[in-house]
């Protein structure tokens, strides 16, 4: 696994000086980390709180538990803590701790252990012998409904039905769709190939189109009552 | 011309506009010809618009949202390093 955006993996790589190395980060940055690196307890404190509601909402994201995500913010932070001396400044102190809680997130999915996941092929479009789309859903996702449906309930729908993926699906749109990883990064982060990335993501979201469509669906014959 | 299915499976590809010239060229066309891939096309899209906008505010909620023991723990790690 390799998701540690700033992190050498060869120290002797940290030759070059810091004003070289360090386009992406700001004067914040820049200070907060030097006394990071200096050992200030306050500077600790200052990055957990900074940067603590970011981890917090990741590991929800990603884990779905709030308990999970607990544990996964303590580990992340001391990931981080013990990664300081080898951040090497590639990216914002933002993104290399948002990839190192993702990073977390992960282990923890793969840790639960390889239970057998819920099929979705009948989520997925249909083809005929011919090759030709046989079934399609009647998008009512720009139903008078789904536009008159107050941001914060639709929110909380498409989160619901992104939760409802099986976890393989709903990571790769989580990297790829939401957390804004590129293709590569996602199949990297996932030790998959690019082709195994692109497939499992185009499942995961005709799969979320299908789940969505049903719900407007739902909520469509419920307005209609 | 494409079939459905090959149309499908080019379509993240052709989302990211990152196929060759003749491929994006045969991508386009069966689109333009076809209702129900082009219906397809539209949803998919609205379905990546709608899980971005359900996250759009990844790092909410704010920061006094965080328990101050979930902050205390994760620096009492820092503490007894």
């Amino acid at each position: 696994m390799t998701l540690t955006p700033g992190i050498a993996s060869d120290t002797k790589t940290r030759t070059l000086t810091d004003a070289a190395r360090a386009p992406y980060l700001d004067k914040h940055d820049k200070e907060l980390l030097d006394c990071l690196r200096a050992g200030e307890d306050a500077c600790y404190e200052e990055l957990v709180r900074r940067f603590g509601p970011q981890v917090l909402a990741t590991a929800k994201r990603y884990l779905r538990s709030d308990a999970d995500a607990a544990d996964c913010f303590q580990d992340t932070f001391l990931a981080v803590f013990e990664s300081v001396e080898k951040f090497e400044q590639r990216s914002t102190i933002g993104t290399w701790i948002r990839g190192v809680t993702v990073n977390q997130c992960l282990m923890r999915i793969r840790a639960r252990g390889r239970r057998r996941e819920e099929c979705i092929e009948h989520l997925l479009p249909v083809f005929d012998e011919n090759g030709a789309r046989v079934h399609s859903f009647t998008s009512n996702q720009s139903s008078p409904v789904a536009d008159s449906i107050d941001a914060a309930l639709l929110k909380e729908i498409v989160r619901g039905e992104i939760n409802k993926l099986p976890d393989s699906y709903r990571v790769i749109l989580l990297l790829r769709d939401i957390d804004g990883y590129s293709t590569k990064e996602s199949a990297t982060i996932l030790g998959i190939s690019m082709n195994a990335a692109k497939t499992r993501l185009h499942r995961a979201r005709s799969a979320l189109k299908s789940l969505l469509e049903s719900e407007m669906e739902r909520l469509n014959y419920h307005a209609d009552m | 011309m494409l079939t459905c299915k090959e149309f499908d499976d080019f379509m993240v590809d052709y989302l990211d506009q990152d196929l060759p010239v003749w491929q994006k060229f045969m991508c386009w066309l069966h689109v333009k010809m076809c209702r129900e891939c082009a219906d397809f096309v539209r949803d998919y899209q609205r379905t990546i618009a709608l899980g971005q906008m359900a996250y759009d505010d990844p790092d909410e909620p704010v920061p006094s949202s965080v328990p101050e023991e979930l902050i205390n723990a994760a620096l009492a790690h820092q503490k007894t390093k």
